[in-house]
């Protein structure tokens, strides 16, 4: 393996992790939009939080996977919280009252995190065991980059066991595709409101947990990864998990190869993408209605 | 007799502003300057988000254009009279809005917010890229203040605070009373037309994308002026101070705060969190922490804000006849 | 001459035919029903014609001048309006000013920005001599969301109205009124329709025979008949599918 092909292939897996990672993200948004009409604007503060909180079980237990355990589970019983007492009151009011909403609760997330942890940033290692590369075919790749996305992997495969196989999933796939449906078919819609809201808070907490090592800790986390999200929703199409996927794959590529490439470009290329797909698909890849 | 009082309040208030430095000093003058730059622009955020029912989460590119667009020249142009200055930030703003209006009105509701988010975090990206333009994360600085001047008439030197404290109110004021009157002509009635019932306009006869890009095109503007205006008070525009999410957010809580529902709400939301602004960062750094914590109490208990509020309780101390009166102020 | 005419029109959701074939003609002056089952077509009928949707295929007239898939407000200008089945006011401002949108739109007061509408003397005062003629003058200045439902019905119609057209569409005027409110509407209806044409939707048999010069019904999308009143009620096919089960 000559060391041009190599570079290639390591930057493949850093855009494939990012990809993975931004994917985790991304589903929760597109489905509690899909569901509920309304983007969460505070959904990328669910990711900061998480990686904030396995910060502080990683030092108080030196246990990664209990990390991995609870940080995300802490972050979706807040997003639940949140779903329960906040946004299902104001839903009468409207979308623009529930977005404004998710605007004020990203804020007090925010600073929230600055007043306990402050805003340095915060290293957290990567797990012993996940350090160093593996060599396959000659080829040497990080094993924690590949555990990223061995692990969205399961998680892309266990949400489409619960979309596909369960009632849970059917309910909330019928949603997405036509709202009023549900209130006919009789299914408790607060229940499954919260149902995905969870879900969607733990997936994100997940990637939050997941990312901290790569990229450390720190208050920025939120913005830069709530922007790349909500384009991959916007552009995959709102609502839709396999336009996130396919998104996702896309943009961690485009920003690992664009670093590289096009280093003066790379942060606006999503930008272009999204643009470009905008113009053919209004609706983005794969959504259907506005 | 109620107008008698209004005018005597207003011939007071009026008293006030006139004499505002020298009653208060350099330190409250600039708060109270910067009160009404966001008073400004809190209330073109308005003119959509009450008014014509359009929530837009990317306003600041508007403010920040108009900055920029000001700083810019000031820097690159020698001897350019400060009128013009402030005019070439406008039209930069204005020509954004020109440029993102075929788009944004045919949307509405989630997608406007969504596409104003997207392109404010685009021109945000943007400004901190083109460093060779904008400076990047420094932004333009410390540019030449020019004079106020009408050749052979009049110099006002314009670093002196209170004499810019003058030119500020006047051109901020000046554009509050635009504004202000621009949602009395029929005009308005068109706007909060849309945002009650687009499809009616439509079928009442009149044009409701062009419509919607006239209103667009004001909100742009004048949030154009207020952008400008900063820029010439702090003597710096920055990509975080003009672009940033948070300066888009800005003027959503302070018309959430002061309520939607009339045209001096956000002027009031803008007063509101200038208060606690000055109050809270005495005590802590969390700023933001307590706008956000108050963000969500009104949406949730206010939603009308706090004119909305005063309305309320107004009716309840006064009966029937201020309620008819508040229906036609609301409307 | 017919005001308004459509040819060969047909529209789809989708794949699913909602139109067929409709030919229909509208005679200048005549107040025109359209009638038929839920399902029938008549809304869409409508929508096709306003220009909520561009028909599928086909065209439609407007006094000769073909004016497919114009959008709303140009048709207003043209000289129609139209109201809707379901109450489309303005409903957080006055009854006052949902009137007066239509008497701006109809004194071509459209992009002003230079003069207060509250000064406006002229518009006031036409806006007030209309909510008089549709017995509103006393709820002048209460939201239209807090109009009783016949008010509010009333008001429905005259926006259509006040736009002053040569063809009023209603659909469905006095949809979900009770006995006593039908009859107010139907007075209404035809004092404000006096030396207009007027297109109508209504289900309720007795409105159709008291007021429609001509009757058209459409069933499964397409027309099954046009003629008078009498002729309608005489007309086998269409007891077989519609009016037998009325049994009028």
């Amino acid at each position: 393996m000559d060391p041009v092909t190599a570079m290639y292939v390591a930057q493949g897996i850093h855009g494939l992790a990012y990809g993975m990672i931004l994917f985790l993200v991304a589903s929760g948004l597109t489905l509690i939009f899909g569901m509920m009409g309304i983007l969460n604007l505070a959904h990328a503060s669910f990711f900061m939080l998480s990686a904030y909180i396995s910060y502080t079980v990683l030092q108080v237990t030196g246990n990664f996977w209990l990390a991995l355990l609870i940080a995300p589970v802490v972050s979706a019983v807040i997003g639940i919280l949140m779903e329960r007492f906040l946004l299902r009151r104001v839903h009468a009011s409207g979308h623009i009252g529930e977005l404004i909403l998710t605007v004020g609760v990203a804020l007090v997330i925010l600073e929230s995190v600055k007043v306990f942890w402050g805003t340095e940033n915060l290293p957290l290692p990567v797990p012993e065991f996940l350090q160093g590369l593996v060599s396959v075919a000659g080829l040497e790749y990080p094993i924690y980059r590949l555990f990223i996305i061995a692990l969205a992997l399961v998680l892309l495969a266990i949400l489409t066991v619960i979309l596909y196989k369960t009632r849970l999933g059917m309910v909330v796939r019928a949603a997405v595709s036509d709202a009023d449906m549900v209130n006919a078919l009789g299914v408790n819609v607060p229940l499954v409101f919260m149902a995905v809201f969870g879900i969607g808070t733990w997936m994100a907490g997940i990637a939050g947990v997941a990312i901290a090592p790569i990229l450390t800790v720190f208050p920025g986390l939120a913005d830069q990864m709530g922007m790349d999200a909500f384009m991959v929703v916007v552009t995959g199409g709102f609502g839709s998990l396999g336009g996130a996927f396919l998104v996702s794959t896309i943009f961690g590529l485009l920003s690992s190869y664009g670093v590289q490439f096009v280093s003066a470009l790379a942060p606006v290329l999503m930008f272009i993408f999204m643009a470009i797909v905008l113009v053919i698909k209004p609706m983005g890849l794969f959504g259907e209605r506005e | 007799m109620k107008k008698t009082v209004q005018w005597i309040i207003l011939a007071v208030a009026a008293g006030i502003l006139m004499f505002f430095p020298a009653l208060f000093g350099i330190y409250f003058t600039n708060v109270f300057l910067t009160f009404v730059i966001f008073a400004l622009f809190a209330t073109t955020l308005n003119l959509l988000l009450g008014f014509t029912g359009l929530l837009s989460f990317g306003h600041a590119m508007f403010f920040g254009v108009g900055g920029y667009g000001t700083a810019i020249a000031l820097e690159r142009i020698e001897g350019l009279p400060l009128i013009l200055a402030v005019l070439i930030g406008v039209m930069a703003a204005v020509a954004l809005a020109l440029i993102l209006c075929p788009i944004m009105v045919r949307v509405s509701g989630t997608a406007f917010a969504m596409l104003h988010l997207a392109f404010g975090q685009l021109i945000y990206v943007l400004a901190l890229k083109l460093r060779d333009i904008t400076g990047g994360e420094d932004g333009i600085g410390g540019f030449d203040i020019p004079p106020f001047s009408i050749p052979g008439v009049v110099s006002v030197d314009m670093t002196d605070p209170s004499n810019f404290y003058y030119f500020g109110m006047i051109v901020l004021v000046g554009s509050l009373a635009i504004l202000w009157f621009f949602t009395k002509t029929p005009f308005g009635s068109i706007m909060v037309g849309i945002r009650d019932n687009a499809n009616r306009v439509d079928y009442m006869g009149f044009k409701v994308p062009q419509s919607k890009a006239v209103i667009y095109l004001f909100a742009g503007g004048f949030a154009g002026v207020a952008g400008s205006i900063y820029a010439l008070f702090q003597n710096l525009i920055s990509a975080s101070d003009a672009f940033h999410i948070l300066v888009s957010f800005v003027p959503v809580m302070m018309t959430m705060v002061g309520g939607i529902g009339s045209f001096f709400g956000p002027v009031v939301g803008a007063g509101i969190f200038g208060i606690l602004e000055e109050l809270t960062s005495r005590y802590t750094e969390q700023v933001e922490l307590v706008m956000g914590l108050i963000l969500i109490l009104v949406i949730m208990y206010a939603p009308m804000g706090f004119l909305g509020i005063v309305q309320i309780l107004k009716e309840k101390w006064f009966g029937k006849m201020s309620q008819q009166a508040g229906a036609e102020e609301a409307s | 001459m017919n005001i308004l005419e459509t040819k060969a029109l047909y529209h789809d959701f989708s794949g699913l035919k909602v139109l067929f074939d409709v030919n229909l003609e509208v005679e200048e002056g005549e107040r025109h029903a359209v009638i038929g089952p839920n399902g029938a077509g008549k809304t869409t009928l409508f929508n096709v014609i306003t220009g909520t949707y561009r028909p599928s295929e086909g065209q439609v007239f407007f006094r000769g001048k073909e004016i497919t898939g114009f959008a709303p407000h140009k048709l207003v200008r043209l000289g129609m309006g139209r109201s809707f089945q379901i109450t489309s006011t303005f409903f957080r401002q006055t009854a006052f000013q949902n009137i007066r949108m239509g008497i701006l739109s109809k004194r071509g007061i459209r992009f002003n920005m230079f003069r207060m509408l509250d000064k406006m003397d002229d518009v006031t005062k036409e806006t007030d001599e209309v909510l008089k003629r549709i017995n509103l003058d006393g709820e002048r200045d209460i939201p239209a969301s807090a109009l009783s439902y016949g008010k509010s019905r009333s008001l429905e119609i005259s926006m259509a109205l006040a736009t002053d057209p040569d063809l009023v569409m209603l659909d469905e005027p006095t949809a979900g009124m009770s006995v006593d409110e039908t009859h107010t509407a139907v007075e209404l209806i035809r004092k404000l329709t006096e030396g207009k044409t007027m297109v109508i939707i209504e289900h309720d048999m007795d409105v159709v025979f008291s007021l429609a010069d001509r009757i058209t019904v459409l069933h499964l999308g397409a027309i099954l008949a046009t003629g008078k009143p009498d002729e309608i009620r005489d007309n086998q096919a269409v007891k077989d599918a519609y009016l037998g089960e009325l049994e009028v």
